[in-house]
């Protein structure tokens, strides 16, 4: 797997040169991006980070401190990626790791069918022309609300990485990074253990959703639902049937 | 006779060996009533007319035995092993199930606790689904553990509280409140049993032994949160539907006449893992820890939350917090 990401991004970087080779001079190309996005190239943690979790694999990846949270017991919080084991069932598809939080892997899941496939570079690649059937899953309701546009979150030079406030890459895997930077309240109690789902057990690791896992990034209000059945009696039954 | 493993006993009996030992009311019950059984069949076995087969007459002394035993909570180790490996074969013979009963005790320096928050939860009622199959409740009289309350917003009031809503949810101006066995600390309904079959683990879980059980319903009367439930009829569920992972004190097969209840999973949360509602929930809105370790995330509600106890006047002390972001 690792072998395919590299080929895919070296494929990424050949495609990037010769696009802005043949058309155009590459100064222009590149005083069209953000200042923060051309001053912060892919550090090479994060590219561990993102190339370092492979599908079935279980894996640890570097673990990245959120300063100002506090985990339980007030201790630094740590945080630490797992990737998915394709074997086991939904609930239990997740390997056992070695740092105090771990959270399920999103670059693991989607490696199968990578960005880069359309997303070469900061163009827009049409590999099957088939625009109008990529991404009409997404509704954009929280840019809406928020007036954030595809690049405020999505780093333009590479669709797999996500782009903080201070121009650092984040891996999808790092969502809780990038929410946190407008969601306090929300992040702490995810932190302490009041928010986010917990997965596995209650001894042991703390296995929790990171924020993408259960919110939609662009819609992320929870949909209303039809509940399962009512019970027959309200209360308690206190005379027979 | 010397090949069937429970005719030994009533042998033991007949030879006089029971006047010499230490035998309580009960088990001379057991021995000389086993010995009529056993008798019975000793007369059925050579009368060729008889139906029965060796099944039915397994079975037949297997429920004799279950009859007669003693109260989980004073048994040996060696009597819960025996009970347990009697009801398993019974599961078998009875209905074809094979299903893993545990005996499994409270780990030390474990004191379970819950906690639930009012401001996440959107009333899907997945944890009742989860409820359902992971503790084989009855699904002709459609047991349900779990009440997930519908209130409207800035009213405290469980009477105006409905848990039958069948709507899309969440439903404008309402928030939900889930209730289920609050695992008290000061358990009412364990007071008021007349025979001690429920009592308080070391966990913290309050539980039943289904077959102490005289269904009197005392408990039910007592509990100030409706978490009790009675069998009105043996429970059924279908056979492909039973989860084999099962604890004697938790969501083993039940009998008519008798009293059951919430028991955060003991089969699950002993061993580690979540209870099946905090588990199912879609929300996050359920929190369970363990109260001895400050490092949980039980802990952590309990210390940065505002949380409230349900009818907290009562000195209950229930082990179930409500918290709200």
């Amino acid at each position: 797997m690792n072998r395919i990401r590299v080929e895919a991004a070296a494929w990424c970087l050949a495609a990037a040169w010769l696009a802005s080779g043949c058309h155009e001079p590459s100064a222009t190309k590149a005083g069209e991006l953000p200042r923060s996005v051309v001053a912060m190239p892919i550090d090479s943690a994060t590219a561990a980070r993102n190339a370092s979790l492979e599908p079935g694999a279980l894996a640890t990846v570097q673990a990245v401190p959120v300063e100002l949270w506090k985990g339980p017991g007030d201790r630094p919080f740590e945080v630490a990626l797992r990737s998915a084991a394709p074997e086991a069932g939904h609930s239990r598809m997740f390997g056992t790791i070695t740092l105090p939080i771990a959270l399920r892997s999103r670059t693991a899941a989607i490696s199968q069918y990578p960005c880069t496939s359309c997303h070469l570079g900061r163009k827009v690649v049409m590999v099957n022309k088939r625009i109008g059937d990529a991404h009409n899953n997404i509704q954009p309701v929280h840019p809406a609300q928020t007036g954030a546009v595809c690049s405020t979150c999505h780093s333009p030079d590479d669709v797999q990485l996500l782009t903080l406030k201070s121009g650092e890459r984040a891996t999808l895997d790092e969502s809780y990074r990038l929410c946190a930077q407008c969601h306090f309240p929300e992040a702490k109690a995810w932190a302490g253990g009041a928010h986010g789902k917990r997965l596995d057990g209650w001894q042991g690791r703390r296995v929790v959703m990171a924020c993408a896992d259960c919110h939609d990034p662009h819609k992320p209000a929870v949909q209303p639902r039809i509940p399962f059945r009512a019970p027959q009696i309200e209360r308690t039954r206190s005379h027979g049937p | 006779m010397s090949d069937d493993p429970t005719a030994e006993s009533p042998e033991r009996s007949s030879d006089g060996s029971m006047l010499h030992k230490r035998v309580d009311r009960r088990g001379a019950l057991g021995m000389l009533l086993g010995g009529v059984v056993v008798g019975t069949q000793a007369l059925g076995a050579c009368a060729p007319l008889s139906a029965e087969t060796d099944e039915e007459r397994e079975v037949k002394l297997l429920a004799w035995r279950e009859y007669i035993k003693g109260n989980y909570r004073f048994m040996t180790e060696g009597e819960r092993a025996e009970t347990i490996a009697r009801l398993e074969r019974l599961a078998e013979l009875q209905r074809g199930v094979e299903v893993t009963i545990q005996s499994t005790g409270a780990q030390p320096g474990v004191l379970f606790g819950y906690a639930f928050n009012i401001s996440k939860c959107k009333g899907f009622r997945r944890c009742i689904e989860a409820c359902i199959n992971e503790n084989n409740l009855d699904r002709n009289a459609d047991t349900q553990y779990i009440r997930i309350f519908e209130i409207e917003d800035g009213v405290v009031n469980l009477d105006k509280a409905d848990a039958t809503f069948q709507h899309e949810v969440p439903a404008e101006g309402h928030f939900y409140m889930g209730t289920q066995c609050f695992q008290c600390a000061n358990p009412p309904c364990v007071k008021v049993c007349p025979v001690g079959a429920t009592w308080q683990e070391p966990d913290g879980i309050t539980v039943i032994d289904y077959d102490w059980c005289i269904g009197c319903r005392y408990c039910m009367a007592a509990c100030p949160y409706w978490a009790r439930r009675f069998n009105w009829a043996a429970p059924e569920v279908p056979v492909e539907e039973v989860n084999p992972n099962q604890h004697y004190l938790g969501n083993r097969a039940r009998k008519k006449g008798c009293v059951e209840k919430c028991t955060f999973c003991i089969h699950r949360t002993r061993q580690g893992r979540l209870p099946a509602c905090a588990e199912a929930c879609p929300t996050g809105a359920r929190v369970f820890g363990n109260l001895l370790d400050p490092d949980s995330e039980i802990r952590w509600v309990l210390a940065n939350k505002r949380v409230f106890q349900l009818k907290e006047d009562l000195k209950t002390e229930p082990r179930f917090w409500y918290f709200s972001d």
